[in-house]
């Protein structure tokens, strides 16, 4: 029965990409709404108070009750709207976003494709969604969107360049476009990128902060500036979409950094045979993740809250005895790490969020003009020097 | 230059570096970093929680009785009844066989009280107190005037979990 299995997934390989799409989607999917669900709880300890507690233990079905009332909302198209762009553009922006995790490598054996002009590939496609936020803030017919939508697509634009120039750097020391390559040049070299390019890392990280609108780039969708922005027309569902692509693209920026400069899945200090305890990580981070749902459900005020969060600890304790088996470790440490990583990265986004104030549409302009585009161009020319006086005298 | 108004000091070396450093952006996060503690947090989970009232906050209103005896402390002086802006207080009072003044009836409506509190200092012997109790929301109109036995048995806060 196996070996029939094996047999068809190797005649139609298609089917293989396309399992492995399915899960992807539905993970990412998962992931966004609990990183909505994150940034809630997360900014609020931030501000001193406790965000969603109601809805179900500590608010965890908050994410479920924000899906179902954005579903059952009205669908309105503002008279005057060009109704097919209308239309068009949340799906314009969710494609784009989604497209990118074709191309990033979650642990050395699992991506979807392995392209080898990967880099060229992201790039391109995630500066397609601007077209959506274009799209939508132009066929809303209202004054709001339009300026939004002006704001935000020229912030994005000329952070892009900025972005593209700062990722030129790792491409000058990794030799390759594809993904998977630049993650194993990282292992090869025994250093991650970061060490490498730091002045690269931080105008990537600036840079992606401004072309996910997120603070204190968030200008075009301030609430006490521009009413929402570009969404500002859209309800229901179509807002859902906008609103999956936004923090998609927040999780794409996170991967993408991480693959780049902080050695994908790679553990760290990988060629360090002393540091080999490591490995362990993924049992010691759910035990850590077992003992600290127990410590909330203690602080609970509700019995059955506190059932389930000692339920809830059971099943973390039994998961990291499952890891701790050998050959499920082994599988597991590519992954481990590469979500670790990019969950640091979206911890900082919000924590950026929490901590910053905004900065005004010219400092913005300015800022990326005059400041990101120079700095990451002499990087680039230091980068090539170096570059070129090692492997003259190397 | 320190006595001329509105003058900016050129930037110095230390100000380029933590210009370039990102120096005050980062003491800004490690302090909101260090308000994600439990002790940082302000919010209360009512009604899961017992809310902090102050203690001289003006609630609902109680007859208090002696606490040995258990009689009535109220000597039916009326004093209560003229100092409410409102006019909703009403003492029924009847002279007993001693020739003593006893309390009868007493109405509260709560339904144009504004809990200025003048009520519970006007009366001499301490008897009407505003209590902390501010959960008194009632069904109907009717509800809403308290009579002698609901006000002495005073409030009746919710059982809270902790």
């Amino acid at each position: 029965m196996l070996q029939d299995a094996i047999d068809i997934l190797q005649a139609h390989p298609f089917i293989l990409a396309l399992i492995k799409i399915l899960i992807v989607l539905l993970v990412l999917s998962g992931i966004v709404a609990y990183l909505v669900y994150m940034e809630r709880k997360v900014l609020s300890f931030m501000q001193a108070r406790l965000g969603p507690m109601r809805v179900g233990p500590w608010g965890l079905l908050q994410p479920v009750a924000d899906g179902i009332k954005l579903l059952l909302k009205e669908d309105i198209i503002p008279a005057g709207a060009d109704k097919f762009v209308f239309l068009l553009a949340p799906a314009v922006s969710v494609m784009a976003a989604f497209t990118v995790f074709s191309v990033i490598p979650f642990a050395g054996n699992f991506y979807i494709s392995d392209i080898n002009i990967g880099l060229l590939f992201i790039l391109a496609v995630s500066s397609l969604g601007i077209y959506g936020i274009i799209l939508g803030g132009w066929s809303s017919n209202s004054h709001y969107p339009l300026l939004g939508a002006m704001r935000s697509a020229a912030q994005l634009v000329s952070y892009e360049v900025a972005a593209g120039m700062a990722l030129v750097g790792v491409l000058l020391i990794s030799n390759s476009l594809s993904m998977v390559e630049i993650v194993n040049r990282q292992q090869q070299m025994g250093v991650w990128n970061v060490f490498l390019q730091p002045v690269a890392f931080v105008i990537y990280l600036i840079a992606g902060l401004a072309e996910t609108n997120r603070n204190p780039f968030d200008l075009p969708e301030a609430e006490s500036e521009l009413t929402a922005g570009f969404h500002t027309e859209y309800s229901g569902f179509r807002f859902a979409l906008y609103f999956l692509a936004e923090y998609t693209n927040m999780v794409v920026v996170s991967c993408i950094a991480v693959t780049m400069f902080l050695g994908g899945w790679l553990r760290p200090f990988s060629s360090v045979r002393a540091l080999d305890f490591l490995r362990f990580a993924p049992v010691a981070a759910l035990v850590g993740a077992a003992a600290f749902v127990l410590w909330l459900g203690l602080k609970s005020l509700l019995p059955l809250e506190r059932y389930f969060f000692v339920a809830l600890a059971i099943a973390c304790v039994l998961l990291a005895g499952l890891v701790a088996v050998p050959a499920v470790l082994n599988a597991v440490q590519g992954i481990f790490w590469f979500s670790l990583k990019v969950l640091v990265f979206l911890y900082a986004f919000i924590w950026y969020r929490g901590t910053f104030p905004r900065y005004r549409y010219d400092q913005l302009m300015a800022v990326g003009w005059r400041w990101m585009i120079p700095i990451a161009l002499g990087n680039l020319i230091v980068t090539a020097v170096v570059r070129y006086f090692v492997s003259t005298w190397a | 230059m320190h006595d001329r108004v509105g003058w900016i000091r050129p930037m110095g070396f230390t100000d380029l570096v933590r210009r370039v450093f990102l120096v005050d952006l980062i003491k800004g996060l490690r302090l909101t970093f260090s308000y994600q503690r439990p002790s940082a947090t302000y919010t209360e989970q009512y009604p899961l929680e017992r809310p902090m009232v102050a203690e001289r906050y003006r609630g609902a209103p109680r007859l208090n009785n002696h606490p040995e005896s258990g009689e009535t402390l109220c000597i039916a002086c009326n004093l209560c009844s003229i100092a409410c802006p409102e006019n909703l207080i009403v003492v029924g009072w009847a002279r007993t066989e001693d020739r003593k003044k006893r309390l009868t009836t007493f109405t509260y409506d709560l339904s144009r009280c504004m809990f200025c509190g003048l009520c519970e200092d006007a009366c001499p012997v301490d008897a009407l107190e505003l209590t902390q109790d501010f959960e008194i929301a009632q069904y109907s109109r009717q509800g809403m005037i308290w009579e002698r036995q609901a006000l002495e048995e005073g409030p009746r806060p919710t059982r809270y979990t902790r």
